[in-house]
């Protein structure tokens, strides 16, 4: 008697086991609706977190979004921060930055918060205790991977001559055409680009084409260490059957040599010492300069701030 | 059991589609203008004209150069829902003034997605009662991207239509002969309508060519073997064909009087003479065989009468519609942070993006509805199945096979994945018939398991279904017009899925976010660049009154003063050149859909 009233509560049970999952699940569906809003930042929350960072920015501050896409933090955040948020943030190593602010709302579903302590975290010690504003945090981090920036091409670009250099022939000069330089063939310039999502200003090179260079001097670069990344911008680094892009810079100590091969996205780096001050010429070279559009960052770095 | 609905179940699809028209034309004025709606709206107006023209002056109209000149435009696609919606645009909007042109462009697109909910009522009532056909309809369109994609004067919601209707009349005819011609109509319009059509005959002839041949005789067996010679001669020859000439070799040389032209000739008339020998011998054999003859010569005369563009140059025209979307480009597309550009594709691609679309409480339903027909379907095959799950049977075959057709082609991996859920849209009215038969299951163990009279049942089954569609119903609300953002539950919502690096939007419709600030704040005749909005898109949103018509649009950021980027990751360097171009990376307004950048808008600081 006992054993079949309770094989038919167990059969009971099992009928009415699909209706209950499925009200389960519905009603974890509406309670996610609901409680997603509480996960969202009001204006205010922003601007108090604005307002933060006004009084107490210190000059190299930068800010760091993190999940990255939050970007809505642009519309409040102070225009004399540096913002950064883009796939793939937190490997950057953030050089020119000894503090950075987190602005963090780990509240959103599926904030990569794994992601965030492996790359992000090492090197970096937070600075005090984070500050809550509704849903998001700001927490200031001193950056371990900060050194001063001596030297960088970018600002230098107008100290610097260029021109279209092929072996056998003489250097054709390149005019200035606006901040930047218009070759024959080729173009040097400082400009916004993206390298792999990231947004970078940057010396932006055309090389001409076949066995000429593009070659930019700066006649003075202090001593320090030389770092050289480049990028192809945009959708034409992933495109194979391009050319490869070889870069080198000529320095006192000797040349450093980079290569960006084809169908490579995202920056290729490379350093070595720039024992004494002096010219440096950056060479950059495309067999076939179609969609080789080069974005580059070269910068002496010395110890950290 | 018959095939054929009551008529208290007619009555309530008819009200069923007429509740979804009225409710996609209430909600239509702020779902933006996809990049091919223009097209399609210009394709359209001229269309319009040329029908203008063959009533006014038939024979300059009937010319191979007027037709060419009228039908040249976007013949990618071929002309039934353009027509409609150009001759419903010249009637409603420029003749009657009752509508704004693009309602009068869409209104032929709602009427066609408001089958689908009251064929889901027809065909999941006469399967499993009134209940399950009732959810079925009302589950579909509370999915937040499949009402979305109904607004659209597009083909994707409209070819999954077709799609379901020539499948409903396929199997009703299968029972009724008199439905066999209509079934050939519907595929003709199916045709018509998107090329995906052309893959019915695929999914449908083993299942007429299977049931002859359990109904027929010994000289209808004869015939039917004959019939698979006929096929199997015929593929020989085409890849006889293909290995001779090569597969741009066969299209260049595809000529009126050609081998190619031969081979179709000749199997149509083959198989056709050998139907109408069955037909004559043995008539129960010929029932499940008469859809496919309708649809054999029905759809092809249909497709071809319809399109004015083929009526001259049938064979190379057609020779290149079929060529163009073998070999369709592939647009970038964001997958799991990584953006896919170029085959091969992820396999579970189009199963996972279908499971984080999806309202949560109507895939669990779903899933399961897709497994057990599965599991029974393989019952037919395996008897330990069957004993566990029972067996499947026809039907439930041809529920399952068109559940996960479309499905199963797009997730090829070298076929194009973009355009988010739209591609494989065909195969959802099946996946929502087969939830609603695990709800109407669920709701049907309600009185044996809290041990409540029958009587009572509805009332707690009526509760059940509004706590499963609730989800689906407030998401849809919540994120309309922007439906190409949707992501459901699973996925963390929309910012869940923009932390999962999945596709934040496209097709650009989601601009319309930030127009009113735009009407709002441009000086008079600013230069506008809408980012990824093309020009015809431009002009509609100024000719709808959406846009100021003063404001004049600009080819880029280095020659606009305002700019509204849209959010792609492929796309980045877009929002980057306006930096540059504006000499800021301060946006001063811009669409977020909980918290997720959409549309940015940016100012060049000296018109501050």
């Amino acid at each position: 008697m006992v054993g079949s009233a309770l094989l038919r509560d167990r059969a009971r049970i099992r009928a009415g086991l699909p209706a209950a999952v499925f009200a389960l699940v519905a009603v974890a569906a509406l309670g996610f609706q609901l409680h997603l809003p509480r996960t969202l930042p009001s204006d205010a929350d922003y601007r108090a977190a604005a307002a933060l960072l006004t009084a107490q920015q210190a000059p190299g501050d930068v800010v760091l979004l993190h999940p990255w896409w939050t970007e809505r933090a642009r519309l409040f955040l102070p225009a004399s921060i540096p913002v950064v948020g883009y796939l793939g943030d937190t490997g950057d190593d953030l050089i020119a930055h000894p503090r950075i602010w987190v602005l963090a709302n780990e509240r959103l579903p599926f904030v990569p918060g794994a992601d965030f302590r492996a790359r992000f975290l090492p090197d970096r010690t937070p600075l005090g205790g984070s500050q809550e504003l509704g849903p998001l945090t700001l927490t200031p981090y001193r950056n371990g991977r900060a050194r001063t920036v001596r030297f960088s091409a970018v600002e230098a670009l107008g100290q610097a001559e260029v021109s279209i250099e092929q072996a056998g022939s003489a250097a054709v000069p390149c005019p200035r055409a606006g901040d930047g330089f218009a070759c024959r063939a080729g173009r040097a310039e400082p400009a916004w680009h993206e390298v792999l999502y990231q947004p970078v200003r940057c010396l932006f090179l055309l090389p001409p084409g076949g066995p000429a260079r593009i070659a930019v001097r700066f006649p003075e670069v202090p001593a320090g260490t030389l770092l050289l990344e480049a990028g192809i911008t945009w959708e034409h680094a992933w495109k194979r059957e391009r050319s490869d892009v070889q870069l080198t810079v000529a320095g006192p100590a000797g040349n450093l040599h980079l290569r960006i091969p084809q169908g490579h996205e995202g920056f290729v780096s490379g350093d070595a010492p720039q024992p004494a001050p002096g010219p440096v010429t950056l060479t950059v070279q495309a067999d076939d300069p179609h969609e080789r559009e080069v974005c580059v960052r070269l910068r002496v770095l010395g110890d950290p701030p | 059991m018959s095939r054929a609905p009551d008529r208290t179940d007619r009555r309530i699809a008819l009200g069923l589609g007429l509740v979804t028209f009225v409710v996609l034309w209430a909600t239509e004025k702020p779902v933006g203008f996809v990049r091919d709606e223009s097209v399609y709206f210009a394709a359209a107006e001229q269309f319009a004209r040329w029908w203008a023209l063959l009533f006014h002056q038939p024979s300059v109209a009937l010319s191979d150069r007027v037709i060419t000149q009228a039908f040249d435009f976007n013949h990618e696609h071929p002309m039934l829902m353009k027509s409609a919606f150009g001759l419903s645009n010249a009637l409603f909007a420029q003749t009657l003034h009752w509508v704004r042109p693009a309602t009068g462009f869409r209104l032929p697109a709602f009427a066609v997605a408001a089958s689908i909910p009251a064929i889901l009522h027809l065909w999941g009532s006469t399967l499993w009662g009134r209940r399950a056909g009732l959810f079925a309809a009302l589950s579909f369109f509370v999915v937040p991207r499949h009402f979305f994609h109904a607004h659209l004067a597009c083909f994707d919601m409209p070819v999954a239509a077709m799609w379901f209707l020539v499948v409903y009349l396929f199997w009703r005819a299968e029972e009724d002969l008199r439905l066999a011609p209509w079934t050939g109509v519907a595929f003709g319009l199916a045709l018509a309508t998107k090329h995906n059509a052309f893959f019915l005959p695929v999914v449908l002839a083993p299942f007429g060519v299977i049931a002859a041949w359990r109904a027929a005789g010994p000289e209808a067996r004869k015939l039917l073997l004959r019939m698979g010679q006929v096929a199997l001669a015929t593929g020989v020859y085409a890849a006889l064909l293909l290995a001779v000439l090569g597969r741009e070799g066969v299209v260049r040389s595809w000529a009126l009087l050609s081998p190619q032209t031969f081979g179709v000739v000749a199997l149509v008339t083959a198989l056709s003479a050998i139907a109408w020998q069955i037909a004559r011998t043995d008539r129960a054999a010929f029932l499940p065989l008469a859809p496919l003859v309708g649809m054999g010569l029905l759809g092809p005369t249909i497709f071809y009468v319809h399109w004015p563009w083929l009526w001259y140059h049938p064979v190379d025209r057609l020779a290149w519609y079929f060529d163009f979307h073998a070999t369709h480009v592939h647009y970038a597309w964001t997958y799991f942070a990584q953006v896919l550009r170029a085959p091969p594709f992820p396999l579970a691609y189009v199963f996972v993006i279908t499971a984080l679309t999806l309202p949560v409480s109507l895939l669990v339903p779903m899933a399961l509805g897709l497994a057990r027909t599965w599991l029974r379907n393989l019952g037919d095959l395996f008897p330990a199945l069957a004993r566990r799950f029972g067996q499947g049977g026809s039907t439930e075959w041809l529920l399952g096979v068109n559940a996960l057709f479309s499905i199963l082609l797009i997730s090829h991996p070298d076929v194009p994945h973009f355009g988010g859920v739209k591609h494989w849209l065909p195969s959802m009215p099946f996946v929502a018939l087969l939830g609603a038969r695990e709800v109407d299951r669920a709701m049907a163990a309600l009185p044996r398991t809290l041990g409540i009279a029958e009587r009572r049942v509805n009332a707690l089954a009526v509760g059940l279904g509004a706590l499963l569609l609730l989800p689906g119903l407030t998401a849809t609300a919540h994120v309309h017009p922007y439906g190409t953002s949707a992501y459901g539950e699973l996925a963390g919502g929309i910012p869940g899925a923009a932390s999962l690096g999945l596709q934040r939007q496209y097709w650009s419709n989601n601009v319309t976010g930030v127009l009113p600030w735009i009407n709002a704040n441009a000086h008079p005749g600013e230069r506008v660049w809408l980012h990824e909005v093309n020009g015809l898109s431009f002009r509609d949103y100024q000719r709808n009154g959406m846009l100021r018509a003063d404001v004049v649009p600009a080819g880029g950021p280095e020659d606009a003063d305002l700019a509204a980027v849209q959010y792609h990751q492929e796309f980045r360097e877009q929002e980057v050149l306006v930096w540059q171009a504006f000499g800021t990376a301060v946006p001063l307004t811009g669409l977020y859909l909980d918290e997720t950048p959409q549309v940015i808008v940016y100012r060049r600081p000296s018109r501050r």
